[in-house]
């Protein structure tokens, strides 16, 4: 089928079907995606088959030209049209363009021109959309292209690693296996030493890609290839910054491969890395601080000098105000860097952080990523400083945080949640009260309606944390309307939730008075607890008993809710400790019988019940012994204080279960634990033995 | 950046006996301050590289060439890529926006697709010249298959477009509120935006170095404005100095 004769008829068939929607003329000039589809599928499926039909004398030889030349105009045109259009790209996927597109490069005869075409369409379609990526690997392009690299023309040449280079950008792209594979190290190596700057950037961007595990760092360190980095410093800006990036992936997390880069060339490898911070491009300069952060982390003991730590606190500070992505990128560079160090970040107060930061976010709008960013950053400063917490609660950055709180973005309530969560760490904050105001609850508590699981999750946290030191002032989480939607989380189908929601309710019961503890238990259910108690996550478990210790703490007609409703908390507290489940949940389980223990006969008498059942399996020892023997102070003395609680004050009936625990093999236990290496446990002990001793001694009189 | 480091430590020597001298600004005769720029040596290859810079991110190519040759400054960038360049941006600037696209596309087919700002605003100027050639339908029908996906990808973007589109509006655009989108402006803002792109995808700065240096000459003289009298460059295209007032 001669491809004039089908070009011919094409547009006439478009103009009849598509008459009356489409009056332009250019749409159906042969440029719509259907058509360029269907014609570069003809070429592809038909250039054999006109071969063979192509007997027509020397006419076979222009046609071959002309095809191809049509073939690489169809090319281009579909490559023009995708670039930078998703709605483009993902109309040609659906047209299943894309195996054609692929095909193209394959052609053993194909010429520079159509491949050049050829591998830009499939970098593009590569670009920023999944699909994309997907289309372009099922069709075998990164071989095609890997290939092509060492075609003769350097134009294919820079085509084919531009496409790659766009391919590996995506995390679906696959891992370029050096550790198991030589051919593939020497590969990367050739590549590495290319005179071609695209193909050098190739390189670097497949180990940033690729990189990911110790082994192949190692590997890679091995094969020299920091020092082949470092040597391409002095290329071209963007074949830099693509060497900084994998250098950082080489280093990451290793401290082998940092301490021998730390050290490589006599240091002069990491001096020129530092110089870098300094670079005239933003971009580099970013790039370079993330390298040595990389490093610090991974091997600190080469990486003592603070006075390049300050730097870095200063000239990511800088990088803020850069737009694009370096200005986005910075704030999270900072976080990275101060994290969990009280010492930087008081580096980072020092310099200002806390106002620039906040200044930023107040002179600028809060519509872009650079917000969400500034806002983690000063969560992480209020993460351990109590002066960040205080400067961050400055009238305007606080007013800043409220509308952040209401922000139409997700990712910005989340950020706004996360610094109110760590300012309220603060005991000075809380009890200054200037959290525990209706300014934060109500948008706080509004939050946790809202339809994104992240931000509800965020503002959990956060109410956790106001929720602890609010006593005074509790009455305001209680009217807010907290605690109904509280008790709805805590029955969600996910467990993050279940578990914050618990958590806060535990930390609102902290030290609550009795009229508020009914409220609240009222509106949570006895049933509802109890099948918390049994819920399939133990660290969901755990937070209920914690729940459960607070409840009844100190409230003598709290014990009611206990043993009350057939002893159904009870029982559901005695089917756990059975269970044996985690240490967590066995200790506040502890705690909570410790607590009932000390109230009156019919409390102490539930609980002898459960630690010691009246018909019990010989066979099965009671969970009680185990917990002593437990390695876990902390349950050996929540086990103590319930049996002291138990046999506590003298009188017959302590008497009677000083005898039950001795028949049970407690008491024996016990005195198994004089010398207990935790003093807490050995005092405890102490006071166990001497209160058996009284009630023996009554006993016998 | 080495002349403004020169002009910083001039400040420095005439800081001291200015701050000892408390409210009273020091006074710099012509002659001293001559004799104080004499002293100062300015490499001329560095003067080159600065003047060659200009050239070629500014896209002066034959000015370039000729400088080259005469001066023997080497450019740091193969001058054939500026060629390419400069057609690009004159196809922005004479409003042939499709042209424009397929020869960024030609010279590095990422570009376009990294930079998803760049690329609306050559799609927006498209639409921006078919409404200018009163291709009504045609605009229409472009800002809904082209333009309308944008905006939903981008808050920003979806509000040019109404801006855009609004100039179908208005019987007399010229003078409509959004009639600075069909000015000549526009296609120079366009222009230079592409400009800078394929410069930085060429690992070049997307801006010449001495109008940096120039805005750093007017910021010293102001600082220096409060500590001394002294012979002032007022006009900047003679670079004459001026004596100071007394």
């Amino acid at each position: 089928m001669p491809a004039t004769a089908s070009g011919g008829a094409r547009p006439e068939e478009a103009a009849a079907s598509a008459s009356p929607p489409s009056p332009t003329a250019s749409y159906c000039m042969g440029t719509r995606p259907e058509e360029l589809t269907a014609r570069l599928a003809a070429a592809a499926g038909g250039r054999p088959v006109g071969g063979g039909g192509g007997g027509r004398g020397g006419g076979g030889g222009g046609g071959e030209e002309e095809g191809e030349h049509e073939r690489v105009r169809t090319l281009r045109e579909i490559k023009n049209q995708i670039i930078g259009n998703r709605t483009k790209k993902l109309q040609y996927l659906r047209l299943g363009a894309v195996p054609a597109v692929v095909a193209a490069l394959a052609g053993p005869g194909a010429s520079p021109a159509a491949l050049v075409q050829a591998a830009a369409a499939a970098g593009s379609f590569a670009c920023g959309v999944d699909d994309g990526v997907r289309a372009v690997l099922a069709a075998g392009a990164v071989a095609h292209l890997t290939r092509l690299l060492a075609h003769p023309d350097e134009k294919v040449v820079d085509a084919s690693a531009r496409a790659l280079r766009m391919i590996y950008q995506s995390k679906l792209a696959p891992k370029f296996d050096v550790n198991n594979n030589e051919k593939n190290m020497e590969f990367l190596l050739t590549l590495l030493n290319s005179e071609n700057e695209n193909v050098t950037e190739l390189a670097a961007n497949i180990i940033s890609h690729s990189c990911d595990s110790t082994t192949e760092q190692l590997a890679l360190c091995a094969a020299g290839v920091p020092q082949r980095l470092v040597n391409h410093f002095g290329g071209s800006m963007n074949l830099r910054d693509a060497c900084l990036d994998s250098l950082t992936a080489i280093i990451r997390n290793n401290w082998e491969v940092a301490s021998r880069f730390a050290l490589l060339d006599h240091g002069k490898a990491l001096r020129s890395i530092v110089a870098l911070i300094h670079d005239r491009s933003p971009r580099t300069r970013l790039l370079a601080c993330l390298c040595l952060i990389a490093l610090s982390h991974a091997s600190p003991c080469h990486f003592q000098d603070r006075q390049i730590k300050t730097k870095l606190i200063l000239v990511l500070l800088e990088l803020i105000e850069e737009p694009g992505h370096v200005g986005d990128d910075a704030p999270l560079a900072l976080t990275t860097l101060i994290k969990d160090s009280v010492e930087l970040q008081k580096q980072a107060l020092s310099t200002n952080a806390v106002q620039k930061l906040s200044n930023h976010l107040i002179a600028n709008s809060l519509e872009s990523r650079r917000a969400v960013t500034i806002l983690l950053a000063l969560a992480e400063l209020c993460s351990k400083l109590e002066e960040s917490r205080s400067q961050l609660m400055s009238v305007q950055a606080s007013t800043l945080i409220l509308d952040a709180l209401k922000h139409a973005s997700v990712d910005i309530r989340v950020a706004a949640c996360s610094c109110l969560k760590n300012i309220s760490r603060s005991s000075k904050v809380l009890s200054a009260g200037k959290l525990s105001c209706d300014t934060f609850i109500a948008p706080l508590v509004q939050l946790l309606y809202d339809s994104s699981m992240s931000v509800q999750v965020a503002a959990l946290g956060a109410i956790c944390n106001i929720a602890v030191n609010l006593t005074p002032r509790k009455s305001i989480l209680l009217q807010s309307g907290a605690i109904s939607q509280l008790v709805h989380l805590s029955k969600s189908m996910d467990p993050t939730l279940r578990l914050k929601a618990v958590w806060a309710l535990r930390n609102i019961m902290f030290l609550l008075n009795p009229k508020d503890k009914d409220f609240i238990l009222k509106e949570l259910t006895l049933s509802t607890l109890s099948s918390l108690i049994c819920d399939s996550e133990h660290f969901v478990q755990e937070q209920t008993l914690a729940l459960v210790h607070n409840l009844v703490d100190g409230y003598v007609n709290s014990f009611n809710y206990v043993i009350g409703e057939d002893g159904m908390i009870l029982n559901a507290i005695s089917r756990q400790l059975n269970n044996a489940p985690a240490p967590g949940v066995c200790i506040q389980g502890m705690f909570v019988l410790a607590n009932v223990a000390a109230g009156g006969e019919l409390n102490k008498e539930a609980v002898m019940n459960i630690l010691v059942p009246r018909r019990a399996d010989r066979v099965k020892q009671s969970f009680i012994v185990n917990f002593l023997l437990s390695k876990d102070k902390q349950l050996r003395v929540a086990t103590l204080w319930c049996v002291l609680n138990l046999i506590y004050p003298k009188c017959e009936a302590s008497s009677v279960r000083v005898v039950r625990l001795q028949n049970a093999g407690v008491i024996s236990q016990v005195k198994g634990m004089i010398n207990d290496p935790c003093l807490d446990c050995k005092l405890r002990v102490r006071m166990v033995l001497e209160h058996c001793l009284d009630n023996a001694d009554d006993g016998f009189m | 950046m080495f002349l403004s480091r020169i002009v910083l430590r001039d400040l420095d020597s005439i800081d001291s006996p200015a701050a000892s001298m408390a409210s009273s600004k020091k006074l710099v005769t012509r002659d001293e301050w001559e004799r104080k720029l004499r002293d100062v040596k300015i490499r001329k290859e560095d003067m080159n590289r600065l003047v060659m810079n200009f050239l070629v991110t500014e896209g002066f190519v034959d000015a370039a060439d000729k400088f080259r040759v005469e001066s023997g400054t080497q450019p740091d960038i193969d001058l054939a890529t500026i060629t390419d360049r400069m057609e690009v941006k004159r196809a922005v600037q004479s409003g042939n926006v499709q042209e424009a696209i397929e020869k960024i596309n030609d010279l590095n087919p990422t570009i376009l697709d990294t930079n998803p700002q760049l690329y609306f605003h050559l799609q927006q100027q498209k639409l921006i010249e078919l409404i200018r050639a009163g291709k009504i339908n045609e605009a229409l029908e472009f800002a809904q298959e082209e333009l309308a996906p944008r905006g939903e990808e981008n808050q920003v973007f979806l509000e040019e477009i109404e801006k855009t589109v609004a100039l179908l509006v208005f019987e007399d655009i010229k003078n409509c509120p959004y009639g600075e989108l069909l000015d000549v402006s526009q296609r120079l803002k366009t222009a230079s935006e592409v400009n800078a792109a394929i410069l930085t995808s060429q690992s070049h700065e997307k801006d010449p170095k001495l109008p940096s240096l120039l805005k750093m000459l007017i910021w010293t003289q102001n600082q220096l404005d409060e500590k001394a009298a002294y012979p002032r460059i007022n006009n900047f295209s003679t670079a004459a100095l001026e004596d100071p007032a007394i």
